[in-house]
């Protein structure tokens, strides 16, 4: 390939010549970095930090009362129980996927090297699939005549078909399915980088296995385990397909709400502020998720 | 931990493939229904018939869906990639002041709530009269795939030695010449990596699609709207498609990207 190094030049020969490289020659990328930068600058002023700020902007009011459309959302019982209704969903599936995802990232960590990579490379082949597909799915399994009602029918667990879907549970259970690597992939990286050493020298004095685990073990991983909660708290508060889908209308979330005031009833103002709201909530849970996963590096 | 008792260790292993198998079971069990020959989902099929994807392949709105979402991912990933690539370059490689600001600007859209930018644009290119234009659609889903492209080309051209670039320079070469006679030649297993990133990315956008599109449909849009009203068995054959498809893009994106860090870690010995 003719663009390929192949100078023959050794490498500290190179390395050698680089500080010898003429100011005016390097003037060539100077002023460093910033005519490759503002493209993509001036791109996502445009297109994202500017939309965003408008819409901030269409949150507030020009006349007496700026704030008249915060009022309306806090007096309106309606946006309220939304609210809650989406941050009571978020800290169920947040404890769902801490539930299910650290039992499998600790599976995984205690596997042996090739099989660790297999299931690793499922968990992440799970996370790039639609989420549509893997929403659409648990219509097949849990719908009025899915496989697990078809199951309790045919073992006479029960006579009529149990509703699973279009009910919190359904919703709970498609996100829970859906953000659980999201919570996985940090937390068994975490405990790839403990030093096992730790826990050898724990067992080689006498520590029982519960013991090395709820003193070492878990309490080491515990930052990664959080940073990963916040994050999934995060992501359950903005979605919007999966509760559409699997709630059937009747679990609503803020981004559905948002969907309606937008596209059925134009509603825009009310829609900024909810947003401006959401937006709020989930900043201040994006600052803590840095700290707390800051902490989990060290 | 090294030695547990094999009780607990038994325990583990059933817990933890319980645990898995509730992950990948929705994602397995769309593939032998899509070959159902019954009106209804019904698992398992009472027997196999290919009729899910003739539905597919003869309506001619799931097709002129398809072609959508393909135009679309295409060109908004080749944005996504051209602005995304450059700046990952200046972030490395700049002296300039604002770096970390400007760095955690490009992977805000990722932390942002998608429904929030969905509706911000949605509010903005109306002003414009952009929307429900392919124009504004495309826009929308390189917002979406630029961070992406932010951070996997940061990581590569960070693995890059410089070093080499500075010997091009100084070799006489044109800082032009150096760019598309050593920078990209190298770098390209991790740009062809972070395009597909950036095009399944849109391929699979549903949000700001539903936002932005108007009257144009792509496939997981037309999936969406479907899955919303009534269950049609088509979409297990739509699923399975795309199943496969991500497969076969994210294996070949691994393979890029191993092959990226492993040439850029090789240009230290040449």
């Amino acid at each position: 390939m003719a663009g390929r190094i192949s100078s023959g030049l050794p490498m500290h020969v190179m390395a050698d010549l680089a500080p010898t490289i003429p100011r005016a020659r390097r003037g060539l990328t100077a002023p460093a970095g910033l005519p490759q930068v503002a493209p993509a600058a001036v791109f996502i002023l445009l297109l994202f930090n500017v939309p965003l700020l408008l819409m901030l902007s269409w949150s507030i009011d020009p006349g007496d009362n700026p704030f008249k459309y915060y009022a309306a959302l806090a007096q309106g019982s309606v946006y309220m129980k939304v609210l809650g209704n989406t941050i009571y969903i978020a800290l169920l599936t947040t404890f769902a996927c801490c539930m299910l995802g650290y039992p499998l990232a600790y599976w995984m960590w205690s596997l042996r090297a090739r099989s660790q990579i297999l299931v690793l490379a499922l968990v992440v082949l799970t996370f790039w699939i639609s989420i549509l597909v893997r929403t659409y799915s648990w219509i097949v399994i849990l719908g009025n005549d899915g496989i697990v009602n078809r199951s309790l029918r045919s073992l006479g667990v029960t006579e009529t078909s149990v509703a699973f879907l279009y009910n919190q549970f359904g919703v709970i259970v498609g996100t829970t399915n859906v953000l659980l690597p999201f919570l996985v992939l940090p937390l068994f990286a975490a405990m790839l980088k403990l030093d096992r050493r730790l826990l050898q020298a724990a067992e080689s004095m006498g520590a029982s296995q519960a013991r090395i685990f709820f003193r070492i073990f878990l309490p080491l991983t515990f930052p990664a385990l959080a940073a990963g909660s916040i994050l999934v708290f995060i992501l359950t508060l903005g979605f919007f397909i999966t509760p559409a889908i699997l709630g059937g209308g009747r679990v609503p979330m803020i981004a559905n709400m948002l969907d309606l005031l937008i596209n059925r009833m134009p509603r825009w103002e009310n829609a900024a502020a909810i947003s401006t709201v959401l937006l709020v909530l989930t900043l201040l849970f994006y600052a803590a998720y840095q700290w707390v996963e800051k902490k989990s590096r060290i | 931990m090294e030695n547990p008792s094999s009780l607990t260790r038994w325990l583990i292993t059933v817990v933890g493939v319980s645990i898995l198998l509730f992950l990948c079971l929705p994602i397995a069990i769309v593939i032998p229904m899509s070959f159902s020959s019954a009106d209804t989902l019904a698992f398992p099929p009472p027997s196999l018939s290919l009729r899910w994807y003739r539905s597919f392949f003869e309506d001619p709105r799931w097709l002129e869906a398809a072609r959508t979402s393909l135009f679309v991912a295409l060109a908004s990933s080749t944005l996504a990639v051209l602005f995304g690539s450059a700046a990952a370059y200046g972030l490395v490689r700049g002296t300039f002041g604002g770096r970390r600001i400007l760095e955690a600007n490009f992977l805000a859209p990722i932390i942002v709530p998608q429904v929030i930018t969905a509706l911000a644009l949605y509010m903005y290119l109306a002003k414009f009269g952009l929307l429900g234009t392919f124009g504004g659609l495309i826009l929308g889903h390189t917002i979406l795939g630029l961070p992406y492209v932010v951070l996997l080309m940061s990581v590569a051209i960070r693995s890059f030695d410089v070093r080499i670039e500075q010997a091009a320079l100084s070799l006489g070469a044109s800082w032009q010449e150096m760019f598309r006679r050593v920078l990209i030649p190298n770098l390209m297993p991790s740009l062809l990596a972070a395009w597909i990133f950036a095009f399944i990315i849109s391929f699979d956008e549903v949000i700001v699609t539903i936002f932005l599109s108007g009257a144009h449909e792509t496939i997981p849009k037309k999936m969406f709207n479907e899955l919303v009203l009534r269950v049609n068995p088509t979409i297990t054959a739509i699923a399975t498609l795309l199943i496969g498809f991500t497969i076969i893009t994210m294996g070949l994106a691994a393979w890029l990207a191993k092959r990226g860090s492993v040439s850029a870690i090789r240009g230290l010995d040449h």
